[in-house]
């Protein structure tokens, strides 16, 4: 049984406060203009409801981790966590993010302790998205504005309140504990407009791409002149890859200090867009140009991913659209390659035909 | 945005060039994602010309995309490139920086009225309000007329940041650099940004740590900017580019007024002038020099 509560938006502090208390919580920031997630102690700092910037996973896969420092041989692991991770304000999109990394970082014999360390018995209290942004696109990904994957309490937002309610028996635990015998049960008007947000939300979203039928396109793909023309339009950086929130490739350096025995180091993020990315030693790069790259990161998304764990590495949020230099619409690019495909399959059932 | 008179006039300008045989391609605009978004375009065929458009979205600066077409190009073939003020006066220093032969590239100039700041859609962007050239200083075809020359203090920004203390100044600059996430959008943005391999993709050395961390991210930006010193051209690409909102824009235009003070020179005006870091005279002021 899921708990449901109304939390006014100028009692927030409580929840935070609850937060707190329990967890090392994130949310949502201004920095300069820009929607960033860093850690908060009270509820004036947060914004929520604006559309962030950054994805989810820096909070539990920083861009710069420290793994370890030495002096000579020497080897000290980073200090412990004293509390659990919380991350309050994020959209379904972002949360659905954290649960295919997780499958990226705890795969079966492998287990990234790094990833473990912050992730372990962290709690998601998602807000549902109650408007959708033009370069939105998870309902072509199976989500919706307010699919529960991910989240352990999803907040809806209702004007002057947001309706809380559990996901998870996680999200149960912690509301009950937060809340105990002070519970503002929502009435029948506030779950209308609850229900009517929801409906709202999931109307603005325009008909999705049948991203199946791109994946079998793709098989057909890899030598394809669309790769070409992509790498013309595209500026070769690492936007999207960065912002995306599934993007999880990364690179270790050790950084030692001049003159001393002494360093450490470091995971770095870093991303398939880059030509270092494949270099080698040698000097020679398998993936040498812009067009290489480009193919390497759309096959990984929607087609290696789904091999390997059963979904697309994508979950619609938009951010690669929305803060690309050149306006490079991924949606546009799996249509293109949808219908490449479509017009190899047409061109290839006449040649049988005519062969027959 | 409906195409106005001087768009059919673009859309004209490219239908004449790739019919007559004149270039292979034409780099444009098209239209991007939703109403505020341009991206850009390879005309091939005078029938996809419709496609082009010129307005206050097409911030992006072509150059790097011209750059690139250049190269898909067979051997002796032109292309075409859709150029702004800023966008022809990186042309203008290309020529003079012996990366670009006049002949290889045929400019359709645009008169600019200037382009949006993609991060607040309503609103110019920095570089744009303080503009003083929205013509490119040669081309080969103009669509529509060129605009009067602006004639606004291209400093007033930087003087108003000269008069904070330093401390101000410092803890201005490390905002900008605590949202850097050495994505390098701004470098691939720029069109004087052409190294075949940057400094910070060198690996041995390793000149600067990979880290998104201080001071990593302040040095790829302060030394990014001298790498630009006495080139850069003030279009403001880097900015738009930005997906967090760094704004770099400032720190150049410090260096522009120095170089401007103390060689005279300003990038992107005339491509036979030698760069100022391209020369060294023994009258240069040096009082610098202890």
């Amino acid at each position: 049984m899921s708990s449901i509560l109304k939390i006014r938006k100028q009692e927030l502090d409580q929840l935070v406060a609850a937060l707190v208390a329990r967890y090392r919580l994130f949310g949502p920031v201004d920095l300069d203009g820009t929607t960033v997630l860093r850690e908060v102690r009270s509820a004036d700092e947060l914004r929520l409801g604006a559309a962030l910037d950054e994805p989810a996973k820096t909070v539990f896969f920083p861009q710069t981790e420290t793994l370890l420092h030495y002096d000579g041989d020497k080897v000290e692991a980073p200090a412990g966590r004293d509390k659990p991770t919380a991350i309050l304000g994020i959209r379904p999109c972002d949360a659905k993010s954290l649960v295919l990394l997780d499958r990226v970082f705890r795969t079966g014999t492998h287990q990234d302790s790094f990833w473990q360390r912050r992730h372990e018995d962290s709690l998601v209290v998602g807000l549902g998205c109650s408007l959708p942004l033009e370069t939105c696109f998870c309902n072509w990904m199976n989500l919706g504005p307010f699919n529960a994957d991910g989240s352990d309490v999803m907040l809806t937002d209702i004007g002057d309140a947001y309706i809380a309610e559990s996901c998870t028996d996680k999200g149960e635990r912690f509301l009950k504990a937060a809340y105990k015998s002070q519970v503002q049960r929502p009435s029948d008007a506030d779950l209308d407009k609850a229900g009517a947000v929801r409906g709202r939300a999931r109307a603005a979203l325009k008909p999705p791409v049948d991203v199946p039928a791109v994946k079998k396109a793709l098989a057909g793909l890899w030598d394809s002149p669309l790769w070409d023309e992509l790498t013309l339009e595209c500026l070769s950086c690492a936007a999207c890859a960065y912002l995306c929130p599934t993007c999880h490739c990364f690179d270790i350096q050790d950084e030692k200090v001049p003159g001393t025995s002494r360093g450490r180091r470091i995971r770095i993020w870093d991303t398939c867009m880059a030509a270092l990315f494949t270099k080698e030693a040698s000097g020679h790069n398998p993936r040498g140009s812009g067009k290489e790259r480009m193919r390497q990161r759309i096959m990984h998304k929607f087609s290696y991913f789904v091999d390997n764990f059963g979904e697309a590495a994508c979950v619609g949020c938009g951010r690669c659209i929305r803060m690309c230099p050149v306006s490079l619409d991924v949606r546009r690019v799996l249509e293109r390659v949808r219908d490449e495909g479509a017009a190899k399959d047409q061109k290839s059932a006449k040649g049988v035909a005519s062969a027959v | 945005m409906k195409a106005g008179g001087s768009e059919q006039e673009l859309r004209e300008a490219a239908r004449k060039l790739l019919k007559d045989k004149k270039v292979g391609v034409v780099v444009g605009y098209a239209r991007g994602t939703g109403e505020l978004r341009s991206t850009p375009a390879f005309i091939r065929h005078g029938k996809d010309a419709d496609r082009l458009i010129f307005d206050r979205t097409c911030g992006i600066s072509l150059v790097p995309h011209l750059r690139k077409a250049l190269k898909a190009l067979p051997k002796g073939a032109k292309a075409a490139v859709v150029a702004k003020g800023c966008d022809g006066r990186a042309l203008v220093q290309y020529m003079a920086e012996g990366q670009l032969k006049r002949d290889d590239v045929v400019i359709v100039g645009v008169a600019c009225d200037g382009v949006l700041d993609p991060r607040k859609s309503d609103v110019l962007s920095d570089s744009c309000l303080r503009c003083r050239y929205p013509n490119p200083p040669v081309y080969d075809v103009f669509v529509a007329e060129p605009k009067a020359v602006g004639a606004g203090d291209e400093y007033a920004a930087v003087t108003e940041f000269e008069k904070l203390g330093p401390e101000e100044r410092w803890g201005w600059f490390q905002t900008q650099f605590a949202k850097c996430i050495r994505c390098y959008a701004c470098r691939n943005a720029c069109p004087m940004c052409y190294c075949e391999e940057c400094f910070v993709d060198q690996t041995n050395p390793l000149w600067f740590g990979k880290s998104a961390e201080q001071p990593d991210t302040a040095m790829f930006h302060i030394v990014r900017a001298l790498h630009t010193a006495g080139r850069c051209v003030d279009c403001g690409a880097c900015e738009r580019a930005c997906p967090l909102g760094v704004r770099l824009g400032l720190l150049n235009k410090r260096i522009e007024k120095e170089i401007k003070e103390r060689f005279g020179y300003t990038a992107g005006l005339d491509p036979e002038a030698t760069p100022a870091l391209a020369t060294y005279d023994e009258e240069d002021k040096q009082e610098f020099i202890l």
